[in-house]
């Protein structure tokens, strides 16, 4: 569904974010890509979703292809066409419209009865979010944007979903949730789900494939159990251990083998 | 007393088109965040499109046959000037559309010349005699025009598929983008409606007092009302129009003989005053800040 190969981002022609990523999603698959700040993730998110330019970044080298087609200089409007839906870090909703009008917004592609109805199903998932439909949206909780965004993502009918740091600032609770939510969301639709988070544990429960980014490369990738049972991503990103600035140093001289 | 109502009709007349104006010149902003400093100069090209067609058509005709092309002209404006520009530096976007401006001075005034023209033709007369108080055609005309299409406009915004998605791009176009939204096509749409509004107003204008390079000083007055308004509300500029065009008009019959010229800067001590109580103008929106 979705591969990326050896690729390298730069933003304003200095600062490289990706140095040669490679990644492969396949069809009904979830994979999640992990990493803390400044690894790349996003970078990787925005590529994908063809929102580069917007950052002033490009890509330099390397390919993106989405259902087997070349996608790596698309615009955002034609790969959301072939089916890849990107759902940005920081609650990416519009504060100033209401529930139901960012759901609108959303769906723009539906036809009228269509958009009824997957409002509707939006709903009945989210009843919290029905309770609210016509308050604006930047006064709901953070969980409840969440939702938000999660039903805005289904209304544009994607195949490929990508979903970039979704636990963010909120409770340990809510991202259980969340994550449950997500798990059923792509189950029910057979969506290819590529998760970006940094909290891996979370992500580790729903996902079958994983991949580690730092400093703009894959420092690990294999299947989730695999990840689990890895004692430095168990350690550094997990924290089985408590994680002190010595043990990061031993991480950091392991890491050189993976 | 007697005056009052004439006054405060063709008060209200002129009004509508400052609303018309100020309408898609907050439509603009609200959509682009580009404060559109050429507003005055597409005024002036629709006045001068409509003066173009009225020489061979019918004035009726010759309008409806001037709004295409103003929307056209309003789309390869954005495309041309404020698309290449969007995301630098706002002060270079302003900058683009002074130059813009200045452009369009030159250019209308190289086309038809500088001297003031008349439209030949004139639209049906709807004036009225209502008891004492003679209407004219021209309050019918612009009212009749300004209101529906304002009103309209505003639902439109408000409730419309197509509004909701300008208000979503106007907020966060990166997130637009991400769901897939063609933002560069609606923008262009929004510039378009922006040129037509503002020729709409040229052309009433040009039917009342003639078609010259003046034309361009009622654009300007589209500051003092967007501001009122608030920037940001496309309701509060119709609003401001005509509370401004009224204010205007009483001003002009009341205070005029007492405090000469003091006309002229009523606006700006409206605005003044109205901002001091309401910063965010008289409809305009807070923002919402979560912590």
């Amino acid at each position: 569904m979705l591969s990326v190969e050896n690729l390298k981002v730069v933003y304003r022609g200095v600062i490289l974010a990706l140095d040669g990523v490679s990644l492969e999603l396949g069809d009904g698959e979830a994979v999640a890509l992990l990493g803390p700040n400044g690894a790349g993730k996003s970078s990787l998110v925005r590529a994908v979703a063809g929102l580069l330019p917007k950052f002033e970044g490009r890509v330099l080298d390397g390919h993106v292809r989405l259902m087997g087609q070349e996608a790596t200089h698309l615009d955002p409007v034609r790969i959301s066409r072939l089916g890849l839906t990107a759902v940005l870090e920081g609650r990416p909703l519009f504060r100033y419209l209401t529930p139901v009008e960012n759901l609108v917004a959303a769906g723009h592609r539906l036809l009228p009865q269509e958009l009824k109805a997957g409002m509707e199903e939006v709903f009945a998932r989210f009843p919290r979010l029905y309770e609210r439909r016509h308050e604006q949206a930047g006064y709901l909780s953070g969980g409840e944007q969440q939702m938000l965004l999660l039903g805005m993502a289904l209304l544009t009918r994607p195949r490929v979903l990508v979903v970039d740091e979704p636990s963010l600032g909120l409770a340990p609770k809510l991202v259980e949730e969340l994550m449950r939510t997500l798990d059923a969301l792509r189950r029910e639709k057979g969506l290819s789900l590529l998760l970006v988070e940094q909290n891996a544990r979370a992500a580790l429960s729903i996902v079958d494939r994983v991949y580690v980014l730092e400093r703009g490369r894959v420092v690990f990738e294999g299947d989730a159990k695999a990840a689990r049972e890895d004692q430095d991503v168990m350690e550094f990103y997990l924290g089985k251990e408590e994680v002190g600035f010595r043990q990061a140093k031993r991480y950091r001289r392991r890491k050189r083998w993976v | 007393m007697a005056d009052f109502l004439p006054y405060l009709i063709g008060g209200l007349a002129n009004g509508a088109l400052y609303g018309l104006l100020a309408l898609g010149f907050v439509l603009v902003y609200r959509a682009t965040s580009v404060v559109n400093f050429a507003i005055g100069e597409f005024l002036l090209v629709g006045a001068y499109l409509t003066y173009t067609f009225a020489l061979f058509l019918p004035l009726p005709a010759a309008i409806l046959a001037a709004i295409p092309l103003a929307f056209l002209f309003g789309v390869l404006v954005e495309r041309g000037f404020v698309r290449p520009l969007l995301g630098r530096n706002v002060v270079a976007v302003i900058m683009a559309t002074i130059g813009l401006a200045a452009a369009l001075d030159g250019a209308v005034q190289l086309i038809w010349g500088p001297d003031l023209k008349y439209l030949s033709g004139s639209l049906p007369n709807l004036g009225f005699q209502a008891g004492e108080v003679f209407v004219s055609s021209r309050a019918v005309w612009n009212l009749l025009l300004a209101l529906p299409l304002g009103l309209g406009l505003l639902w439109l915004l408000r409730r419309s598929r197509y509004g909701i998605l300008v208000r979503a791009i106007s907020e966060r176009e990166v997130a637009a983008l991400a769901l897939g939204i063609p933002t560069a096509r609606i923008l262009a749409g929004v510039w378009g409606v922006s040129a037509l509004l503002a020729t709409l107003a040229g052309a009433l204008l040009a039917v009342a007092s003639g078609v010259g390079h003046n034309l361009v000083f009622f654009g300007l007055k589209v500051f003092p009302v967007a501001i009122l308004g608030g920037l940001d509300s496309v309701g509060g500029a119709l609003l401001a129009g005509f509370l401004l065009g009224a204010l205007e008009a009483l001003s002009q019959r009341y205070l005029e003989p007492v405090l000469p010229g003091f006309t002229e800067a009523l606006p700006f001590v409206v605005v003044l005053l109205v901002l001091l109580v309401r910063p965010y103008g008289l409809l305009g929106e807070r923002q919402i800040e979560r912590v």
